[in-house]
């Protein structure tokens, strides 16, 4: 029959149940579709500052106000110490990862919501959202970057090796990021009180990550609590790769890296079980 | 699942007691927010009382639909709002996951349940062709082979990279169809898609899913336009309630489905259909003699005779006989306001009757709606679908436009021209 030479032979046919095993998380699907993650992170970079008169410059100019508020009211008025760096610096290498962790959140998070004509209509792998929405602010955290490593070079603060070691305490920041967004992301799109809440929750986290001030002042007794918050070891992480200050809490980080990894992994299963009813919901 | 006696790999979508149950929106124990979800926690708890469990409102959208479609298969999916039509695609294009039942498909899928969702309006059009294409499941590199084919085919050569959100409604329709078609697919799911767009656009769509045809390639068509359906598919399945009531030949399907039509609310207004204060009961077409017909030919008179009921008096009622031809077109309508008839409050049964002129209607089919409205052209309180006919002319069809009446024609030095011939009133007979 000509017909059967029509559907090609390798294209495996296409099952519809009502439910997934668990744990079944369809990675080589995801896999299929990785041109589709490509084109979702240049739509968000691209429609991200279109339309906005001075454009991408928005990507530097943020952190920069934010380096700029916080050295007038932490640095000059309240005398914060910054462990023996020019306190822009200080501020500048915990504001970058910071705002990087805090927009991922905040797309991957609300990314399905934003979505939900597409998600109503078409069928492509729902992961794709969240993953395209925690990687497109990497781009501004190397723009970013550029100028953190400008500021380093006028401040005469030499670059070492050490640098190598930043991707790594990035990816940390990205996988926690994301685990955040697997959970949330489903739970917005059944509860629009989570796009409310999201704001607060970014701020408290703000306050409770040694952005504004060094970890030094944090009570030792509290210290290993404190620093359970993950994006405790990423901060500290930059600041000791980039100013080789104070040494990372292995101990915490390697804690912390249990933590996002158990999250990780719930909420992908959490994920994925939850997806099947988004069209139905949203 | 089996691969039930198919050993020549010739089926393409195979459908098990497919069903689909949603609850209700609005009512039983949904909540949207979490205030809700407190709110009630907390007022049970202030009680003292836990809230008896209610069993959560539901209905089956879909229930136990079972079917097979072939390669090469062009099936019409029909029936009124809320049969069911756009579940189904939804569950086979994986949009959403049945509730009960299964389904296998065989080949590469492509689904267009609406037009342009997937476009992002500050993207320009060749940017939104490579999301797009890639939200289908198209690569890179199949979407780059054939960028130029997608931007002839929607004729928008000029307006490439112009961005989408400055495109007419027609051009976005245009844009994402062009994209849909050219993923080649095995199986292409069609939701009430053709009907968006001007005329020629619909002709070239229409040329497009027949050349699909010749590759043996399988189409499963939505529509309320029966133009489409008829001239595409060969086989209907027609859905009522969820459940499939029959599957088999488009004439047999399309019957039925304007059977149900009849009488019913039109799609468009059956949302509010509840509340309506006047009821059709039944719509007589008939010809000048009074007689039943369904066949008229061009320049014939035709009778139209509403029989309807009240469930509370009606102050001045405008009733309103509106002709829909088969691919959409409102083409008149005839309204007893307009008419300057006076329709005194009525209670109870009625009937009204209208007689057109000569219909000056070209050649097609043509469906009667009953619309009524409170008060001159205020609030719409029915409107109901009255069965169909057909205008007979050997000459007049769509590219003469909507109707057709002779004009009157003067030459330049003020002389009437000598007739030649006049297309003569009702020359079918």
């Amino acid at each position: 029959m000509t017909a059967a030479a029509l559907s090609k032979p390798d294209r495996r046919p296409i099952d519809i149940r009502p439910g997934r095993s668990l744990g079944n998380l369809e990675l080589e699907e995801l896999w299929q579709y990785r041109e589709l993650l490509y084109f979702l992170i240049l739509r968000e970079l691209k429609i991200r500052y279109r339309q906005a008169a001075i454009g991408a410059a928005w990507a530097l100019i943020q952190p920069i106000m934010a380096v700029a508020i916080f050295s007038v009211v932490f640095g000059h008025f309240a005398k914060m110490p910054s462990g023996g760096v020019p306190y822009p610096i200080f501020a500048f290498t915990a504001v970058l990862p910071w705002m990087y962790f805090a927009e991922a959140v905040r797309r991957g998070s609300t990314g399905l919501v934003s979505d939900s004509d597409l998600i109503r209509k078409i069928y492509f792998p729902r992961l794709l959202v969240p993953l395209a929405m925690v990687a497109a602010p990497l781009v501004d955290f190397a723009a970013g970057f550029v100028v953190l490593l400008a500021i380093l070079f006028f401040y005469q603060v030499d670059i070492t090796i050490y640098i190598l070691l930043l991707p790594l305490f990035l990816l940390v920041a990205l996988s926690l990021s994301l685990s955040v967004a697997l959970w949330l992301g489903p739970l917005s799109v059944r509860f629009r009180d989570v796009m409310h809440v999201l704001p607060f929750v970014i701020q408290v986290w703000m306050y409770a990550s040694p952005i504004a001030y060094p970890m030094a002042i944090v009570p030792e007794r509290w210290r290993l609590l404190y620093s359970l918050n993950p994006m405790v070891g990423v901060i500290e992480g930059f600041r000791w790769v980039l100013l080789r200050d104070g040494h990372p809490d292995f101990r915490a980080i390697a804690i912390s890296c249990v933590i996002i990894s158990a999250c990780l992994a719930g909420g992908l299963v959490y994920f994925k079980k939850m997806e099947r009813s988004f069209a139905d919901v949203i | 699942m089996r691969t039930s006696s198919d050993p020549a790999g010739s089926i393409a979508i195979e459908a098990r007691g497919l069903g689909k149950k949603y609850r209700l929106q609005g009512r039983g124990r949904r909540h949207d927010t979490v205030r809700d979800i407190l709110a009630s926690a907390v007022g049970a708890a202030l009680r003292g009382v836990r809230e008896p469990r209610r069993p959560a409102e539901s209905f089956w959208a879909l229930k136990d639909v079972s079917f097979q479609i072939r390669h090469g298969e062009n099936v019409g999916v029909l029936g009124l709002n809320g049969a069911g039509k756009s579940t189904l695609l939804k569950v086979l294009s994986r949009v959403t996951s049945p509730t009960t039942g299964q389904a296998r498909i065989h080949g590469r899928l492509g689904s267009l349940l609406e037009v342009g969702t997937g476009f992002h309006g500050e993207l320009t059009g060749r940017e939104n062709i490579f999301l797009y294409g890639a939200i289908l499941g198209m690569k890179k590199s199949e979407t780059e082979r054939k960028f130029d084919e997608i931007v002839a085919f929607a004729e928008l050569e000029e307006f490439i990279d112009m961005p989408v959100k400055r495109y007419s409604s027609g051009m976005y329709v245009r844009l994402a169809f062009a994209v849909a078609a050219h993923l080649e697919p095995d199986i292409l799911l069609l939701d009430e898609v053709l009907s968006v767009g001007d005329l020629p656009f619909q002709r070239k769509c229409m040329d497009f899913a027949r050349n699909l045809q010749k590759r043996r390639a399988t189409i499963v068509l939505v529509s309320h336009n029966m133009f489409s359906i008829k001239s595409m598919c060969d086989r209907v399945i027609y859905l009522r309630g969820g459940r499939v009531q029959f599957d088999g030949p488009t004439e047999k399907g399309v019957e039925l489905y304007e059977a149900d039509c009849r009488l019913s609310a039109v799609p468009w207004a059956s949302h509010e259909a509840a509340d309506w204060p006047i009821a059709i009961t039944d719509v007589m077409v008939m010809d000048e003699a009074h007689a039943p017909r369904a066949i008229f030919d061009h320049g014939e008179r035709m009778r139209v005779r509403v029989d309807y009921a009240t469930t509370r008096p009606v102050d001045a009622p405008n009733f309103v006989i509106s002709i829909v031809r088969s691919d959409g077109v409102a083409c008149c309508c005839y309204s007893t306001e307009l008419d300057g008839i006076v329709v005194a409050s009525s209670s109870g049964r009625g009937a009204i009757e209208l007689l057109t002129p000569p219909l000056a209607l070209i050649s097609e089919h043509y469906r009667i709606e009953i619309l009524v409205r409170e008060k001159g052209f205020q609030k719409l309180i029915c409107a109901q679908g009255g069965g169909s006919f057909h205008v007979r002319h050997p000459m007049l069809d769509t590219h003469f436009g909507v109707f057709h009446e002779p004009g009157a024609w003067e030459l330049e030095d003020g002389r009437r021209p000598a007739t030649l011939r006049t297309i003569a009133m009702g020359a079918g007979s």
